[in-house]
């Protein structure tokens, strides 16, 4: 019998010890930075899907996050819907969007694939900041809680569950054939296509998965703050994501979400020092990307033995 | 009585832009075939192979499969209907295992259970002498290795037609004589194999039958031996002085 890698088990233990944070009495700043920490990691892993196992680069996961949020918020003020629909419509949306964006760049690579994706992603954020009556602009579009009376440890289960779950999703996803299609397709699309794997269906759907739980991500999180405004959908917020899926591992949808959980608490444990932690983030990144280029739990995950899900 | 071609190539055309490829080009091949095809650099030969297998489309002329017009169909559902094709430059997935490079092209199949698919890997990576390293990731294969994977995947998809695209570049002679005799187990077994080589050795010892292109026409096409002291390929290799 195969012995488990110890540092799947630690990894295992660390979102174990997740579940019972807040039975410890932990601060609601700690459990508020946590619920952030989780919302990162969500839109961390996602974007990790498409880079990490597909080789699609894209720049808007944090758009697509805030166009997750601004349908959410909207089709249920204008329909009349509750929350838990509104999220379910924006993650649609976004889900939608991934498709139009996946199919227009289907034969785009690199560099120019990355510039069409912040042409989407900067399209989108303007758009929110322009479209003032509807989106009331940078001022921001209130919502409401996800439900009455849910405190901060409800919002804290919420993210942590809809985290578990959809890095499920994504872990069966990817040991399925869909995963070895993916790979197959990052490594040589050519290649792969040789082998009678449909090539476009499976980069569209990448996409479309991708952004779609951007936006289940973007959803949520507008009814946690219960403020949202275009700076979510920043190049600056877009930032913070690759360096989480970079620092945590981008190869791996797990530890890319691990990076968001981590990085968003050293941003909290670094607010004394100000703008310089942002610095911090990026000589990490840098670091990490020279010398573990699977990042830190990848590195340590190699090290110790073959992993991946 | 005759048979009806496996496939059939009509007045095949292809240009890229003012450069004329392919010049109206018609062959047949007959189930079963081992064909060689050969000519001077830029003869038309990887591009005729890119349009069989899908990557080009032709500007002119058609492509018929079992007597079914398959020209402008993709890559995809070439290798769906029975057309696999190797590289000139390998296209292995190194990031996956050999086994799991095995598998992509079996899974890709419709109806086609895991299972199955990763008895018939190990098997065929038997065959092929690659069995121990079936859970190596395949960067870590040499550049012969790498060919046979490319052989091992193509079986993979249970192919009508294979088209080889210099499966010997660069490869020790010993391997050689092994990929020799994978490929005559598989013309044995009802494939008809199209290969492109530089490697006249190669394809005189391997193929029934030769086609030699020059500037995209077919200039011969028969028997290795006719096609090997036919005047216009040795003018087309060797220029008009020693033609003569």
């Amino acid at each position: 019998m195969t012995r488990p890698n110890p540092v799947t088990l630690i990894i295992a233990l660390c979102f174990l010890l997740c579940l019972l944070l807040p039975l410890g009495g932990i601060a609601d700043y700690w459990l508020y930075t946590m619920t952030i920490g989780f919302y990162y990691a969500l839109l961390a892993s996602s974007w990790s899907l498409l880079v990490g196992y597909v080789g699609r680069i894209s720049f808007a996961q944090a758009a697509m996050s805030g166009l997750g949020a601004y349908v959410a918020l909207l089709s249920a003020q204008y329909l009349g819907l509750p929350p838990l629909q509104g999220i379910l419509i924006g993650t649609l949306a976004a889900g939608l969007v991934g498709i139009v964006v996946g199919l227009l760049t289907l034969r785009l690579h690199g560099a120019y694939l990355g510039l069409t994706t912040i042409a989407v992603s900067e399209i989108l954020r303007i758009t929110a900041t322009a479209e003032h009556q509807l989106t009331q602009g940078t001022r921001g579009l209130p919502a409401p809680p996800l439900w009455q009376g849910i405190g901060q440890t409800g919002y804290y289960y919420v993210f942590l569950s809809v985290l578990l779950v959809s890095l499920g999703i994504m872990i069966l996803l990817l040991r399925s054939r869909v995963g070895l299609f993916f790979q197959a397709i990052r490594e040589d699309e050519d290649g792969a296509a040789s082998l009678g794997v449909r090539v476009t269906l499976w980069k569209v759907l990448a996409f479309s998965l991708s952004t779609g739980f951007a936006g289940l991500a973007g959803g949520i999180y507008a009814h946690f703050i219960q403020l949202i405004a275009p700076s979510m959908m920043s190049m600056q917020e877009m930032g913070y994501i690759l360096s989480m899926a970079v620092i945590g591992g981008f190869s791996n949808v797990v530890h890319a979400a691990l990076g968001g959980i981590l990085l968003q608490w050293l941003l909290e444990a670094l607010r004394e020092i100000g703008e310089w932690r942002l610095v911090i983030f990026g000589v990490i990144a840098i670091l990490v990307l020279r010398f573990a280029p699977n990042g830190i739990f990848g590195s340590l995950e190699k090290r110790f033995g073959r992993g991946r899900p | 009585m005759t048979t009806a071609p496996q496939l059939e190539i009509r007045d095949l055309v292809k240009t890229f832009g003012g450069v004329q490829a392919l010049r109206g080009i018609n062959l047949q091949f007959a189930q079963g075939e081992l064909v060689g095809l050969i000519g001077p650099n830029g003869s038309g030969k990887t591009t005729l192979l890119n349009i069989i297998g899908g990557y080009y489309a032709a500007t002119g002329g058609e492509i018929l499969l079992d007597g079914m017009r398959c020209n402008g169909r993709s890559p995809v559902e070439l290798a769906r209907i029975g057309i696999g094709r190797s590289f000139q430059v390998t296209k292995v997935f190194k990031r996956l295992s050999v086994l799991e490079n095995m598998l992509v092209g079996a899974l890709a199949l419709p109806g086609s259970s895991r299972r199955e698919a990763e008895e018939r890997a190990m098997a065929v990576l038997g065959s092929l002498q690659l069995m121990r390293l079936a859970h190596q990731p395949a960067s870590g294969l040499s550049g012969g290795q790498a060919k046979l994977l490319e052989f091992g995947r193509i079986m993979m998809l249970h192919p009508k037609i294979v088209l080889l695209d210099e499966p010997f570049g660069g490869v020790h002679p010993d391997l050689k004589r092994f990929m020799y005799d994978r490929i005559r187990e598989w013309n044995a077994g009802g494939v008809t194999i199209i290969l492109v080589s530089h490697d006249m050795g190669s394809i005189f010892g391997l193929c029934q039958r030769v086609v030699a292109l020059s500037y995209g026409d077919v200039i011969a096409d028969g028997l290795p031996e006719a096609v090997k002291a036919d005047p216009a390929v040795l003018e087309a290799y060797l220029g008009d002085h020693h033609a003569a």
